[in-house]
């Protein structure tokens, strides 16, 4: 029974020091390490694609009416690092990076805020999209169609419902 | 004795219409009054043992209130799921815990949150919903909404009330190390030194998961609210879900997708039971034994982290399929990894559980016999250490199993001694697992191509966590959302069986006993511990009681 | 700031209010062999009454909110509080169940409204669960030994074209002239 005690320590001696000297040292993390998400804000159209996909909604939209601007927040307090953001984003504005050295003393200084103007339509005068992503729209829309864009949901379906209606005869 | 597939459909065929939902799952429908019949047949003459129960509320669809006892039968290597209506004005079925104990919990959870009454249950109280809840509300029937119960039903005054510090509460939330438990107690019942009745309290866990994955999220994201139920085997809960959705809708899964599904599966089991170790070594006093398994668990920690980006809640898991692919490069690293910790873990931990303070401590200790477990319906390591062979790898196989070569290792004596051994074999069969795995494994896709889900299906997923088997089961709804899910861990059919092995130990004892099935919820630091005869009552921690005498 | 009164080694008291259990095995992971954070003068203790500083993990649930109002209560002044993980720091993936307070902000509007005690120092690592060095760099920012990085970023669009019918229809002939329209991918 003595020489299996002294066996089991001779292995953990053999071990050796393995403790590593964060904080005094800086640590290196795997390429692929899911971190702190950020949004690029000359890349973002404001579709609001990843606020529906987000599943813990760190990512929310709101749109303010009184200024004409939308507002994308992302909160990183409750982001869970999943990265389904940087999954359905079309323009690759969103991306996790490889942080992991987040934390703050006030719960202010977690949340990023993004505002972008927004765009009246031309019939009825509603906010109804950003500029940033009509103009995105627009470049794989057909030219004779492009004109369309400029009206809010409501007016533009009463406009096709009538070429639909011509185009019947 | 029927033991081929067609005599068992057969002989369910005269208790009501029989239909198959998916590959090696069948339904049967069948009356409130002969439910006891044909459950008492399932689990007791044809070797099946009973699984979960499942109430839904299917007012929307059918206009009735329904039952689901789920039922694995190993020796066929098939699921029967047994089907029942309630009348939706007065819910009434008769319970089957008098035939098979092991529904106890079940049943009393359908009661709490459905309003089913179960007739004959020997204690239909509450179990799982807070203690300030009000009567007749029923959290997860279709006609309340979580916005009502948050802000018009629950007011958090009613919680203040209680709040008094001239109450007596204990303080059910341990600190030391490792102080991983979640807040739960045991009330120990002692005379002098020995256990004489004990009494469990839990469900402070309750964070009301269904209901938030019922009404918020869509399909695709439930698998990031499934990793997140459990703090150690959450990739399993993720892998369930998935492949309850794809049997469901009948989607084809790759085959390079399985194996990278298995790969992580097998990662997280040797990375469970090293955890198990350190925990069990460090109740019984060996803190060498505790930073050793740890310091090993660390490098698996790490390979986890390549391979997916995460130490825990890997997140590698759509339906359908898996987002992220290893290369060559890891492939090797994985396997250098494996070696070490081979090599590691064959010198030291094979040594340690020869010492004679940690046999003596554990044989003997906390016995359950195979007719208990039977009537318990334990699973998993607890179940293999009491001479019952299962195992869902080998039954029913899932993901890339069935083309695996492994063991099943089971043991008889039914003592914490044979759990450490079933656990310390099954860690050397899943290194031997991951290497075939990684050698072998195919090119080709990693999503399916199309995945639509169509409503109202019902699909039942099944895997084998650290602990036991896990079931999960859902019915799919409309607008890409989740009509019922019900995610059930291993360790709520293990739990009741430490109050039959605690009676008549040693206090000292209680600690490894408690320990030794493993609890996902785990044990406590604090125990309350009421003496009889005197009647006092003491507040102990669980590292006091652990140093007392050895047997 | 009470966080003076701190001079040398930090005792820790975890309270662990309903989580999943990540966050807990990984503060238990950062006293063991790899990161040893008792070199750093930082011990876990047993009992409330003896910590300086409570380490939170979990959204607070409904059963366990009376147990975790007494066990703060019992910790004595001066303390700090660490917020472990995004159930703590925000309520999680499951902030509107109702079962569930919501992480630690609502747990001290609660105590402000009726116990009329003001918050104390707070420190929120977020992660899921963080890693063992982000918790230790937490408490390294609590302490004041570094600095934090993480701040707040704000952004508000400038400069936009307007859109009239001739723009969108010769769209490309603008930005090509134009330039500075750099809208999604390249």
């Amino acid at each position: 029974m003595k020489a299996l005690r002294i066996e089991i320590f001779k292995e953990a001696l053999k071990t050796g020091v393995v403790t590593k000297k964060y904080p005094f040292e800086p640590i290196e993390v795997p390429e692929g390490f899911r971190g702190k998400p950020s949004i690029d804000t000359e890349k973002c159209i404001g579709c609001g694609a990843c606020a529906n996909v987000c599943p813990p909604s760190a990512l929310s939209i709101e749109v303010d009416a009184k200024r004409g601007v939308k507002k994308i927040m992302l909160f990183l307090g409750r982001c869970i690092f999943c990265g389904r953001c940087q999954d359905v984003c079309p323009t690759e504005a969103i991306k996790l990076s490889r942080e992991f050295e987040l934390s703050s003393l006030n719960s202010k200084d977690l949340y990023q805020v993004v505002e972008l103007k927004m765009a009246r339509c031309k019939t009825c005068g509603r906010y109804y999209a950003t500029i940033r992503q009509i103009l995105f729209t627009a470049r794989n829309v057909p030219k004779d169609q492009r004109p369309l864009l400029l009206l809010c949901d409501e007016c533009r379906s009463k406009v096709s419902a009538k070429y639909i209606s011509y185009a019947r005869w | 004795m029927p033991t081929s597939i067609y005599e068992v459909l057969e002989l369910m065929r005269k208790y009501g219409r029989i239909e198959k939902i998916h590959k090696d799952t069948y339904i049967v429908e069948v009356k409130a009054d002969k439910v006891k019949d044909i459950c008492s047949i399932l689990h007791w003459k044809l070797g099946g043992h009973f699984s979960v129960t499942v109430g839904s509320d299917e007012r929307l669809i059918n206009g009735y209130f329904a039952i689901y006892h789920v039922f694995l039968l190993d020796e066929q290597k098939i699921s029967i799921i047994v089907h029942t209506k309630a009348n939706p004005a007065i819910p009434k079925i008769p319970s089957i815990t008098p035939i098979i104990p092991g529904a106890n919990w079940h049943e009393r959870e359908a009661h709490d949150f459905f309003g089913i009454v179960f007739e004959n249950h020997p204690n239909l109280e509450r179990l799982i919903l807070p203690y300030d809840w009000p009567e007749k509300v029923y959290p997860l029937r279709k006609d309340v909404s979580i916005e009502e119960l948050r802000f018009k039903i629950l007011k958090p005054e009613t919680v203040k009330e209680k709040v008094k510090p001239e109450e007596e509460y204990i303080v059910p939330i341990g600190p030391y190390h490792p102080a991983l438990h979640e807040p739960e107690y045991f009330e120990l019942y002692v005379e002098g030194e020995r256990i004489v009745d004990a009494k469990y309290k839990g469900f402070h866990v309750h964070r009301g998961i269904e209901k938030v994955a019922e009404e918020r999220l869509t399909i695709n994201q439930i698998p990031f609210i499934a990793e997140r139920i459990c703090g150690i085997c959450g990739y399993t809960h993720n892998v369930a879900y998935c492949q309850a959705v794809e049997y469901a809708a009948n989607i084809d899964v790759p085959l390079r997708a399985k194996y990278i599904r298995s790969i992580l599966l097998e990662i997280e089991r040797i990375h469970s039971h090293l955890l198990w170790f350190g925990v069990l070594f460090h109740l019984l006093g060996f803190d060498t034994g505790f930073m050793m398994t740890w310091l090993v668990r660390e490098k698996i920690m790490d390979l986890a982290e390549i391979l997916t980006g995460n130490r825990k809640n890997y997140g590698m898991n759509l339906v359908g399929g898996v987002r992220r692919d290893i290369n060559e490069g890891k492939i090797k690293l994985s396997l250098e990894t494996l070696d070490y910790v081979e090599y590691k873990l064959r010198k030291i931990l094979n040594k340690m559980l020869k010492l004679k303070e940690i046999m003596s401590r554990t044989k003997e200790i906390g016995l359950l016999s195979r007719e208990e477990a039977r009537k318990l319906s334990v699973v998993g390591p607890v179940a293999r250490a009491s001479g019952i062979s299962t195992d869902v790898r080998k039954y029913h196989p899932y993901a890339a199993y069935g083309e695996l070569e492994f063991k099943v290792p089971v043991y008889d004596a039914g003592d914490v001694y044979s759990r450490v051994l079933v656990r310390y074999d099954e860690i050397f069969e899943s290194i031997s697992m991951l290497k075939q795995l990684l050698k072998n494994i195919p090119k080709g896709d990693l999503m399916a191509e199309n995945v639509e889900v169509p409503e109202y299906r019902k699909g039942l997923g099944l895997t084998e966590a650290p602990r036991g088997e896990n079931v999960h089961l859902v019915i799919t709804g409309r607008e890409n959302k989740v009509y019922r899910w019900r995610p059930r861990a291993p360790s709520y059919n293990n739990v009741p069986s430490t109050l039959v092995m605690l009676k008549g130990e040693n206090l000292a004892d209680a600690p490894a006993i408690i320990a030794s099935i493993d609890p996902c919820f785990s044990c406590t630091d604090h125990v309350v511990v009421v003496d009889v005869k005197r009647g006092t009552r003491r507040t102990l921690r669980l590292k006091e009681i652990s140093r007392g005498r050895a047997r | 700031m009470s966080l003076k009164l701190f001079r040398r080694s930090l005792w820790v008291y975890h309270l662990n209010s309903g989580g999943c259990n990540g966050c807990d095995i990984e503060v238990l992971n950062i006293f063991t062999p790899y990161h040893d954070v008792e070199r750093l003068g930082i011990k876990l203790v047993a009992s409330p009454r003896h910590a300086d500083v409570i380490v939170f993990t979990g959204p607070i649930t409904r059963e366990t909110l009376p147990k975790a109002i007494r066990a703060f209560f019992a910790v004595p002044e001066p303390k700090a509080v660490v917020a472990v993980g995004s159930c703590a720091c925000g309520g999680g993936i499951w902030y509107d169940s109702y079962a569930v307070i919501g992480g630690i902000e609502a747990f001290y509007r609660i105590i402000e409204k009726y116990y009329k005690v003001r918050p104390p120092p707070t420190v929120y690592v977020p992660g899921c669960p963080p890693k063992p060095e982000a918790i230790i760099y937490g408490v390294a920012v609590l302490r004041g030994v570094l600095k934090q990085k993480q701040r707040k970023t704000y952004f508000l669009e400038k400069e936009v074209p307007t859109l009239t019918r001739d723009f969108i229809v010769n769209l490309e002939k603008y930005m090509k002239q134009g330039g500075g329209i750099r809208i999604g991918k390249r």
